[in-house]
């Protein structure tokens, strides 16, 4: 009996974690879309509103998905602080806090890296190319990362409880 | 760029206190390095100037000074602070609320102002097209002005520009060279003229403010952060000969104020109001009434002898010393000398 509990136990456990890893393959391409669609809201309002940094961070951070608002807020109340740091700063100490909590590798990281260089620092022209630069390289992470879920959202699903049975058929 | 938090920072906003207007938009190191300074200097500074790689220059009402790396005040620039590339990006950002790209038309015209009415000039390399500034980069040097509110700075010469019974106030303008307090009087004459001032039996009288550089109202989001009088209507940010013709089209106004008249196109705008019966103040650059007349025109109006009073502004004893208020029709003082 007690054996019965322990290897159901190691089923679940194992199927638990082998799910965790196909959510974080399905959940990439859903905020990296969500990471696309903010940044073109920010680039509606640098390029046709003409409004300033921390209220067009703001105001993006109202209306895009949860899941990338702390990364939008938290630069502007940043900026809006006026302590002194530059938008750079600001938006990489944002990132910091946002990066963890995201289903976002270290390649995705370094886009919005990049972008975070370039932000506010330049004339309208060229914050628009730098917008559609990052968007472009989200764009191709997207279709890659897309790939990869449709791929391994269901082996890990599988692999996992699989995997239990597996390691319990080998305790047996 | 949030102004509630500046306004924390920047109690009063006049008099001694207007110096907190423009720390934060300094560097911490900078901003710590001045609001360490002794009462006497703060209230005094009437510029701070930035210039990468070379000393931090704060502009007094007498002299300049340059400040020690631990803060303290100097009289030669050996051992000052020099301004370091990340002081200046920094103070671009701040500045420029991050913002470059919301300030083209600013850096084409080489100035910012901010949130406060303060003024920062821009220096860099210019970017041409077709021959004309399309906008600076590599910018280098600033020169942050404080915008000071001085209540009552125009009572001494309101009673001259005044036509109580008559037409209500004289067509004026104030001349002076830069850095003689020609829009804090104007906007103190703009507050005394549009609330009225009981003392002379002035009942006050609708005001249309064109605030080109947003430096006499201040405004907001087209608020005015600066007391400007109950009945002012205040354009924000608008070239002035457009502005005035819209005001004089739109609001009805009893006087048109705008600062720093000298375009053809605002002596055209100009001539335009005097001729539809409303009151014009201005100011212009220049340190006597010959240099505006030399001015091309300028000349033409003061001329034609339809502006009733020149008041001219000068630092002899102190900024904002009235050395003179002229009649334009005898051109002749009205005999003021020196207040």
């Amino acid at each position: 009996m007690l054996k019965l509990v322990g290897a159901t136990m190691v089923v679940i456990a194992s199927g638990l974690s082998g799910l965790a890893v196909a959510g974080n393959y399905s959940r990439r391409p859903k905020e990296l879309r969500s990471l696309r669609s903010a940044l073109q809201m920010l680039e509606t309002e640098v390029a046709y509103g003409v409004t300033y940094l921390p209220e067009a961070l703001g105001q993006v951070s109202a209306r895009c998905d949860k899941n990338v608002t702390l990364l939008f807020s938290e630069t502007a109340a940043a900026l809006s602080s006026m302590s002194g740091i530059t938008a750079t700063e600001a938006w990489e100490t944002a990132l910091e806090k946002y990066y963890p909590g995201t289903a976002l590798n270290e390649r995705d990281r370094s886009v919005l890296h990049n972008l975070g260089a370039s932000l506010g620092i330049s004339d309208r022209q060229d914050q628009i190319k730098h917008l559609h630069l990052a968007m472009e390289q989200i764009d191709n992470e997207t279709a890659g990362a897309e790939e990869e879920a449709a791929r391994n959202v269901k082996l890990w699903s599988y692999l996992g409880f699989l995997g239990g049975l597996v390691l319990v058929l080998l305790l047996y | 760029m949030n102004p509630a938090n500046l306004y924390q920072l920047a109690p009063g906003q006049n008099g001694d206190s207007a110096v907190y207007g423009i720390l934060p938009f300094l560097p911490g190191n900078i901003r710590s390095m001045i609001a360490a300074l002794p009462c006497s200097i703060l209230k005094e500074i009437e510029e701070v100037r930035l210039r990468q790689g070379r000393p931090l220059v704060l502009g007094l009402s007498t002299q300049d000074i340059f400040l020690s790396v631990e803060g303290q005040p100097l009289r030669q620039a050996g051992e000052a602070y020099r301004v370091t590339p990340v002081d200046m990006e920094r103070v671009i950002q701040m500045i420029s609320g991050s913002s470059l790209y919301a300030l083209e038309e600013e850096l084409r015209s080489g100035f910012i102002t901010l949130p406060g009415g303060h003024r920062v000039g821009i220096t860099g390399k210019a970017v041409l097209e077709g021959g004309k500034v399309r906008t600076l980069k590599y910018l280098s040097g600033c020169n942050i002005r404080i915008s000071r509110e001085i209540p009552g700075a125009s009572s001494k010469i309101l009673s001259f520009l005044l036509d109580v019974g008559g037409s209500g106030v004289f067509h004026t303008i104030l001349v002076s060279p830069p850095r003689c307090g020609k829009t804090t009087m104007l906007r103190d004459l703009i507050r005394q003229i549009s609330n009225g001032v009981s003392k002379l039996g002035f009942s006050g009288l609708t005001v249309g403010v064109v605030d080109e550089r947003s430096e006499i109202a201040a405004c907001y989001k087209g608020v005015p952060q600066r007391d400007v009088g109950v009945r002012t209507d205040v354009l924000d940010g608008c070239p002035k000969a457009e502005g005035m013709m819209m005001l004089l089209r739109s609001m009805g106004p009893q006087v048109i104020a705008a600062d720093e008249i000298g375009r053809h196109e605002d002596v055209d705008a100009l001539e335009e109001v005097l001729n539809a019966g409303v009151k014009v103040i201005t100011t212009a650059h220049g340190s006597n009434l010959a240099d505006l007349i030399d001015r091309p025109a300028l000349g033409r109006v003061i001329k034609s002898k339809v502006i009733e009073r020149f008041v001219i502004l000068g630092r002899s004893q102190g900024v904002g010393t009235v050395e003179d208020i002229i009649d334009g029709k005898s051109m002749r003082s009205t005999g003021v000398k020196r207040c």
